[in-house]
């Protein structure tokens, strides 16, 4: 009886177990057939010649196509609500190919992980960890860079060796989101156009009203980190800054005409150490600002342009917020920088058609969604009308930064993750600064040299050329 | 014995074999957990070995470069000065033992609505790590919950702390927080181990005229104390690899930190995925020493002559009472 059962055991365990195993082969082997088959493709592909993204013409190519594509997004806020219903009208103009949102939280580090299987979706918006030499390991060229950088906005910023990989989903200018209400309550007239002008108008509300003169969102992190974006073009008014920063010897000195970007980290430090922004910086919380700034507890804000859409949003005074260019003059004339924000790129593993199809998605959506009216962010095609929120940059010159020389297209990154001060990638420097001015533990010019010997140390590792 | 003969038989007569069923019962219920373990846990440890003698990024490969991470870790003031704050989620873990032994001891004994006292306890544990921190970040902000129920009792906010801000308590407020957490766990393990003490035991020190104190210390402690040197090994590991409450509620500013969340800066911010795995292989071995350490502590100074419980409650009370400890010995020695 005993031996039976034992029997019978051992069977059901060996099938069980056979059955299991067959399952992972199946499985396995399914990925394998597809992984060859998109090889295949890869390799076919420029021989048979996807199109290139210009050359398609709307609501007439590839209505034959069937496909569904799937898009993979950071805004887990509107995937299921705004972007589904994007993808529903264009359902009606291409019946044949649906495209489905996935959101993902933690986009950046999920998406460093996944991107390296090869199956990851059709459509992603390409996470800053890609370094430009890469692009053409996970993307599909959209077309070359002459052509498409006189149709789009921000191409250069997923571009290699002249072929493009991704088109930015819009852009942003960097500036300064008020309250107007507060400011004209607190006595102000004129915007100011220098750091010390913006202090001095921080103290102004501080004293004549109620509300927070800065809110630094210090929890939130990348809050912080946005504080980055205006050393560039707002701070020097030089399109090659952010190209030659890699071959500057100390670059965070203090020019001593409160431009560079020591101008802007002393805006933040200042601000700080002269207790003109929140009582508890740990306790801030970035979705009760949107309304807070609506409100007018909170007086200013310093982030990209694409917040003015939310916080408007978020209160029932939406008239009473502004944008203003980052308070740093260079010469008598104010900057402002465009920057695109993330660009979408097509996964270059999947069967041809899945291609095309989506990028005859991403094609619609730059230019015929309204995508960029509903994010107030500054469109995609060049012909397209700037959005509402620039009104205040009357007189103020908008700028992107320029594409890297060739050869060059990775070096920014290299110095800047080689020497750790993150610029544009890492928060933590700038809430060291922060928490530097609270706690009076170091004074600006030492957090600065700090960063210069960093990226001068950055520099000799690398063996990068210093230009004088 | 069947085997010699099974040697030469049918297929069928092989798989009757007692010994060789025993194999194959052992064998399949076997290699699906050592699939899973070897696939999730020795090939990424391996691989982690690897990437951390090179440097690269998680997307582009790098190159060899020897030995240069772990010199890395070795200069760097930040790696072991991170460690610092380590000290204080290492205190925390005792205290957190304490309570849990504390709460266990009372349970063990008849408690109306034990259950519920025990769930409740217990709960905070199946909580996510990043949810718990998320509600910590909110019980600590300024002028929330903690805040509101100190103003309750009178405080001004003027004179409550900045609980997240102030450097000399933030770390204590986070380690609060995984207390929190744990502290319920920690419980039931003990709680465990307790009710596998065998009745007969209080029975007979009841019939003495033991006191509950004495009945802990001189039956409960020496019958747990494996558990408990386990439970320390496991918080004091997990204090070196603090980082939930730091990286969800501060994100590591304002002094706090931990090894863990400089590394994963390190691996994700500057994509300095090499150095990430140097420190973390290096805190690996500083985790096996601290375990090691331990085993050999209580080895030698708690569990000496571990065999008989006598000795061992003997030792034990030797430690609890090291300022008695002359006299004590004197007392104890003709007993």
């Amino acid at each position: 009886m005993k031996k039976v059962l034992a029997l019978i055991l051992t069977l059901a365990m060996a099938l069980s177990l056979a059955s299991l195993t067959a399952c992972g082969g199946s499985s396995s082997s399914s990925t394998g057939t597809t992984d060859s088959s998109a090889a295949g493709d890869t390799t076919d592909t420029e021989e048979s010649g996807l199109p290139t993204i210009d050359s398609i013409t709307l609501g007439e190519d590839y209505q034959d196509i069937t496909a569904t594509v799937t898009i993979l997004t950071s805004r887990t806020d509107i995937a299921d609500t705004t972007y589904a219903a994007y993808a529903e009208e264009f359902h009606e103009l291409y019946p044949n190919i649906t495209v489905e949102y996935e959101a993902i939280t933690d986009y950046e580090e999920t998406l460093q992980l996944r991107l390296t299987t090869g199956d990851w979706g059709d459509i992603c918006f390409i996470p800053t960890s890609v370094s430009m030499a890469q692009l053409s390991d996970y993307f599909i060229p959209l077309g070359d860079y002459d052509t498409l950088d006189e149709i789009y906005n921000f191409v250069s910023e997923a571009t290699y060796d002249g072929t493009v990989y991704g088109i930015a989903n819009g852009g942003t200018a960097d500036g300064v989101l008020y309250n107007t209400r507060i400011w004209e309550e607190a006595g102000i007239t004129d915007l100011p156009t220098t750091p010390e002008e913006f202090l001095e108008d921080l103290q102004l509300i501080k004293d004549n009203t109620d509300a927070i003169p800065l809110y630094t969102n210090f929890a939130a992190g990348w809050t912080m980190g946005a504080w980055d974006s205006y050393i560039w073009i707002p701070a020097t008014g030089d399109v090659d800054w952010h190209n030659n920063i890699a071959h500057t010897s100390n670059p965070f000195s203090d020019r001593g005409d409160q431009t560079g970007p020591y101008a802007v980290y002393y805006t933040l430090y200042e601000a700080v150490s002269r207790g003109l922004i929140e009582d508890d910086p740990m306790s801030t919380d970035w979705e009760s600002s949107k309304s807070r700034i609506n409100s007018g507890e909170i007086a200013t804000m310093v982030l990209g342009s694409w917040a003015v859409a939310q916080c408007q949003e978020a209160g029932d005074t939406p008239e009473d917020l502004a944008y203003m260019p980052f308070p740093i003059t260079v010469d008598g004339q104010q900057y402002a920088g465009a920057s695109g924000n993330y660009s979408y790129g097509i996964n270059n593993q999947t069967s041809e058609e899945q291609q095309i199809a989506s990028m005859i998605y991403v094609k619609w959506l730059l230019e015929e969604s309204t995508i960029f009216e509903d994010e107030g962010s500054i469109p995609a095609l060049k012909t397209d009308d700037m959005p509402d929120v620039l009104a205040g940059f009357d007189g103020v010159e908008l700028l992107s930064n320029s594409a890297a020389p060739e050869g060059e297209e990775d070096l920014f990154d290299d110095v800047n993750n080689e020497s750790e001060v993150g610029l544009n990638n890492s928060d933590y420097p700038d809430c060291e600064i922060l928490e530097a001015a609270l706690t009076g533990s170091a004074t600006l010019d030492e957090i600065m040299d700090e960063w210069n010997a960093k990226w001068t140390a950055a520099q000799e590792s690398l063996g990068v050329e210093i230009y004088e | 014995m069947n085997a010699i003969v099974a040697e030469q038989k049918s297929p069928l007569q092989f798989f009757h074999d007692g010994r060789v069923q025993r194999k194959l019962v052992i064998f399949c219920f076997m290699i699906l957990p050592m699939a899973l373990l070897i696939v999730f846990t020795y090939v990424p440890f391996i691989k982690m070995i690897q990437f951390s003698f090179y440097d690269r990024t998680y997307l582009d490969s790098g190159k060899f470069v020897g030995l240069k991470n772990y010199l890395e870790v070795f200069t760097r003031s930040e790696c072991f000065g991170s460690l610092a704050v380590s000290l204080y989620y290492m205190g925390g873990a005792v205290v957190q033992l304490g309570l849990a032994l504390f709460f266990a001891s009372l349970m063990v004994f008849k408690v109306k609505g034990a259950g519920v006292y025990k769930a409740c306890m217990f709960f905070p544990y199946l909580i996510c790590g990043i949810a718990v921190g998320f509600i910590f970040k909110f019980f600590y902000s300024r002028g929330y919950v903690l805040d509101t129920i100190l103003m309750m009792f009178g405080m001004d906010l003027e004179d409550i702390p900045y609980w997240l801000q102030n450097q000399s308590i933030n770390n204590i407020s986070l380690v609060a927080t995984s207390v929190w957490r744990y502290t319920g766990q920690n419980m039931v393990l003990f709680l465990g181990a307790m009710m596998s003490v065998d009745n007969d035991l209080y029975e007979a020190a009841d019939l003495d005229g033991a006191g509950k104190w004495q009945k802990f210390r001189y039956i409960i402690l020496p019958s747990i104390k494996t558990i408990i040197v386990l439970n320390l090994i496991l918080s004091i590991s997990g204090s070196l690899s603090a980082f939930e409450p730091p990286y969800v509620i501060t994100n590591g500013t304002m002094g706090t930190g931990t090894y863990f969340v400089i590394m994963n800066r390190l691996a994700h911010e500057n994509q300095k995925v090499g150095l990430a795995c140097a420190m973390a292989i290096v805190l690996l071995a500083i985790i096996v020493l601290c375990t090691v350490a331990q085993k050999l502590f209580f080895k030698y100074v708690f569990t000496d002559g571990a065999d008989d419980p006598e000795a061992a409650a003997e030792a034990k009370r030797q430690r609890k009472a090291a300022k008695a400890a002359r006299k004590q010995k004197k007392e104890v020695a003709p007993v």
